[in-house]
Order: C-alpha cells, then sequence, then structure tokens
C-alpha cells in the first residue's frame, strides 16, 4: 500500500471510530427507559444521526433559508474579506517595507490597532456598516490586512541585498528591481500568512453574523438561530460545515502557492 | 568602489573620463562571491534578466540567451530552477548572466571562492576563452594566488588592513593559456615563487604584531 493510501485510510478510521463513540454513547441511557437521563445527553451535543437527518433537513426546501444559502452567504463574505485583505496587506507591507522612514512613523499606530480585540470593533462596524454582506468583508479585513501586512513587510525587509545589488548592475530601474526581486522574494512570507489568514477571515465573518441576526445571514446566523432554540444538532451542522468550508479553502491556497513558489526545492517537480 | 557600491574614502574612481558616483555604472558588470541568480527565474530567464531591464525585444533576448547557454554548457537546463542546480552551474549562470549585456568592464569579487578545485579548474577555462572572444577589462579579487597567476595579465598584491597596494606584478604568461599545461611550465613556477614571497611578507608581518 502507498504512503498516500496508508493516510487516507488511517483519516478515515478515526472520523468512523469518533463518530461512531458519539452515536454510542449518547444512546445509553443511565436508568433504563427512564426518558431524558443519558450518561452523555444528546440534548447537549446532539447525535451523528440526529445531525445528518438535520442536515438533509436544513438542505431541502422546507426551510426559508437554506443551508447551502447560509454558507454560500459565509463564503462570499469570506472570500471577498480574504481578498482585499490580503491585497491591501501585501500593497502596504511592500509600501512600508521599501520605505524604513515612513515604517517608522506609522509603527506605534499600526501595533496600536494591532492589539485591539477584533471582537471589540464589531458594534462599530455594525454601527458604520449595518448587518450586510458589507460589514462582514470589513470585519474579515481587519483581522486578514495585519496578518498579511506583516508576514509581507518582515519579507521585503528579509530580501537579500545582494541580489538587489545585483539586479542594479544588470541594469535594473526601482521599478523593476520591485517586480523582478523584492515581489517574487516577499511573496513566500506572504504566503506563509494565507492559510492562517483563510481561518482568520472566517472568524471574522462568522462574528459578523452572530450580530448580524437574518439580514445578514450566513451560518453564523444559524448558530444563533439554534442557540435561541436550544437545538444542538443545527449548531452542529453549522459547526461542520464550518470546518468543511475551511478545509476547501486552504486546500485551494495550498494549490495557488504550489504554482507559484514552485521554483522552492520543497515544491519542485518530481519525475 | 569602481561599480559604485562603496565611496572612496579619498580621490576617485574614473572609467574613461567618467567618475563613478553612487550607483552602478551602466557599463559595468558584477559577478558576486556570493550566489546571486535569482531563485525563482529558471536557468533562462535568470540569464535573460539583464536583457530585459535593458528592453531588448524578446527575440533577440532569446537569440542571446540561446548563445549563452550554449556557451556555458548549459544545455538542457534552461528550464531547470537553480534550486536543482551545483554551485559550479549556479555561478556559471550568474557569469553568463553578466556576459550576456556585455559589459566593458567586469568585476569578480571571488567568484569561484566557493567551489573545489575541479569546477574551479573548468571555470578558470571557460573564463579564459570568454575573455579572448571580447577581451573585456576584467577586475578580479582572490585569494587564491594559482588562480591570479592563471587568468591575470597583472597582479595587484594589498596589504593587510588597512589593505593598501603592496605590489603591482605583470604577468608574463604567453596566452591563450592552458589551465592545466599551465601549472606544470617553469614560467608559471617562477611567477609562483616570485608573488608567494611577497605574500609570505605579509605574513611576516601579521606575526609580528600578534607577538
Amino acid at each position: 500500500m502507498s504512503d498516500r493510501a496508508r493516510v487516507m485510510l488511517w483519516r478515515i478510521a478515526i472520523l468512523v471510530v469518533l463518530l461512531g463513540a458519539w452515536e454510542w454513547l449518547t444512546g445509553i441511557k443511565a436508568i433504563s427507559r427512564t426518558p431524558g437521563l443519558y450518561w452523555i445527553d444528546p440534548f447537549f451535543i446532539s447525535r451523528p444521526s440526529t445531525i445528518a437527518r438535520r442536515f438533509a433537513y436544513l438542505c431541502s426546501d422546507n426551510v426559508r433559508l437554506s443551508l447551502p444559502q447560509m454558507a454560500l452567504s459565509t463564503v462570499q463574505s469570506t472570500l471577498w474579506g480574504f481578498l482585499v485583505g490580503v491585497s491591501t496587506g501585501f500593497a502596504a507591507g511592500l509600501v512600508l517595507g521599501r520605505h524604513a522612514r515612513l515604517a517608522r512613523v506609522l509603527e506605534p499606530y499600526i501595533i496600536a490597532f494591532n492589539s485591539l480585540p477584533r471582537i471589540a470593533l464589531v458594534p462599530l462596524v455594525t454601527m458604520v456598516f449595518g448587518f450586510g454582506l458589507l460589514a462582514k468583508v470589513v470585519l474579515a479585513w481587519t483581522i486578514v490586512f495585519f496578518i498579511v501586512f506583516f508576514n509581507t513587510f518582515q519579507g521585503v525587509r528579509a530580501v537579500d541585498v545582494e541580489l538587489v545589488h545585483s539586479a542594479r548592475f544588470l541594469g535594473a530601474g526601482e521599478r523593476q528591481i520591485m517586480r523582478t526581486v523584492i515581489v517574487p522574494s516577499a511573496l513566500a512570507w506572504t504566503f506563509a500568512a494565507l492559510t492562517p489568514s483563510i481561518s482568520f477571515a472566517l472568524i471574522g465573518v462568522v462574528v459578523g453574523e452572530l450580530l448580524g441576526g437574518e439580514s445578514g445571514g450566513g451560518l453564523g446566523y444559524l448558530i444563533t438561530q439554534s442557540l435561541g432554540t436550544l437545538n444542538a444538532a443545527d449548531m452542529m451542522v453549522a459547526l461542520v460545515s464550518l470546518g468543511a468550508i475551511g478545509i476547501v479553502m486552504a486546500l485551494g491556497i495550498k494549490q495557488i502557492e504550489r504554482r507559484l513558489l514552485r521554483w522552492r526545492p520543497e515544491y519542485a517537480e518530481r519525475g | 568602489m569602481i561599480g559604485g557600491l562603496v565611496s572612496p574614502s579619498s580621490g576617485s574612481v574614473i572609467i574613461d573620463g567618467t567618475v563613478v558616483a553612487g550607483v552602478a555604472p551602466p557599463r559595468v558588470g558584477y559577478v558576486f562571491q556570493k550566489d546571486t541568480v535569482f531563485p525563482w527565474r529558471t536557468v533562462g530567464r535568470n540569464i535573460a534578466v539583464g536583457l530585459e531591464y535593458r528592453g531588448i525585444p524578446p527575440s533577440e533576448r532569446m537569440r542571446r540567451v540561446r548563445e549563452a547557454i550554449a556557451l556555458a554548457g548549459l544545455e538542457g537546463f534552461e528550464d531547470a530552477f537553480p534550486a536543482t542546480l551545483s554551485g559550479g552551474m549556479r555561478q556559471r549562470v550568474a557569469l553568463m548572466r553578466t556576459l550576456v549585456v556585455d559589459p566593458e568592464i567586469l568585476l569578480m569579487d571571488e567568484p569561484f571562492g566557493a567551489l573545489d578545485t575541479h569546477t574551479k579548474l573548468t571555470l578558470h577555462a571557460e573564463l579564459l576563452a570568454l575573455w579572448e572572444r571580447r577581451r573585456q577589462t576584467v577586475v578580479f579579487v582572490t585569494h587564491d594566488l594559482s588562480e591570479a597567476i592563471t587568468l591575470a595579465d597583472r597582479v595587484v598584491v594589498m596589504t593587510r588592513r588597512p589593505g593598501r597596494l603592496k605590489l603591482v606584478h605583470e604577468v608574463k604568461l604567453a596566452r591563450p593559456r592552458d589551465v592545466i599545461g599551465l601549472r606544470e611550465s617553469d614560467e608559471y613556477a617562477r611567477e609562483y615563487g616570485r608573488l608567494w614571497h611577497v605574500l609570505g611578507e605579509e605574513l611576516d608581518v601579521a606575526h609580528g604584531h600578534r607577538a
């Protein structure tokens, strides 16, 4: 068996064991036949079978706001927040990385803003941007921007001066140095920030949705709604969906990274 | 200093009547001691980069890069990334990348310092052959006496810190030179002995200071 298959097999085994234990343990009664007395109460953590049933129901047309619609809303806001955050963070990192004086002037402001707990910004963002897509994108942006900015900034500072010198000797102007030396060199650092950025964009969006109510939509809304009706199964449906979205997005980033950084030895094509 | 990276503490560097100030003058090529090949570009695109900077059209660029790759014996590695090459091959790419823009003055700062003797000798032969084609002015910094005698017309010996001129010595060996045969000749031995002695004096000074 190949190494890949072996790893896959173990992954599936872990999933099966966990789900099996969950289903089984939440089915054991403390006192037989007395309703409501369980060793582990499915009221709080639900059961895989119930979750699957709720999943199917929430995907059906019987609900006003279906699960795919909510997931789409969350994914959409996350991608926008991610894209805006990454592009602005990357640009700011490049500019400040190349202008040491400006970076020094702005440093206290950047640190101060970055140390603000983002959740403290939620009421303000809501006040300004309301409950919709825009508010969620702004929240994701406030987190992603700084992660990407700091990494790109470090990446630009870490560029080998001798590479810059040799580009200059080969006749490069400042813009050419930026394009052919600084950007490709800093990209490796920027990419290191992208996988966590996707998770953080998702955090920003879901926090916005928790507060946003129905007009914000999304999986965060499903969670608050489930809290209101004390429905653990629906909450689990939302959490599992968020996990799945996270995995898919992280894999997507990895693919782009593999393509753009294929010059690095760890991505060298084999064979 | 000739490249304009460092300013002279006194005096000035003049190339063809123009004083070198600050940035790298366009007609000077520089091969660094450290590997400065761009790791994110393939061999072909590394060699092309200087032509790209100068706005040479792609077709002309392709032609000159192909020529350079053939000259350096890098055929088949055009699309390889530097991470997959040996140190000698990478330095060859760096050399061709500099030569392909045709500089009038070539500065080489211990370019073969990190290579093993075999690779070094091969690159000496290649450098001599390339030089015979264009006969640029080459300023070559080295700590390797054999390398200096093999390549140079004129050897300038520097003192220990603060690095002043100690001796300017003309190497009277016929060209074109054969890097292997050369070392077996009596002339080579004589040049070597003379310069070795001068270097030895510098070492004696060093001992004197330490004692």
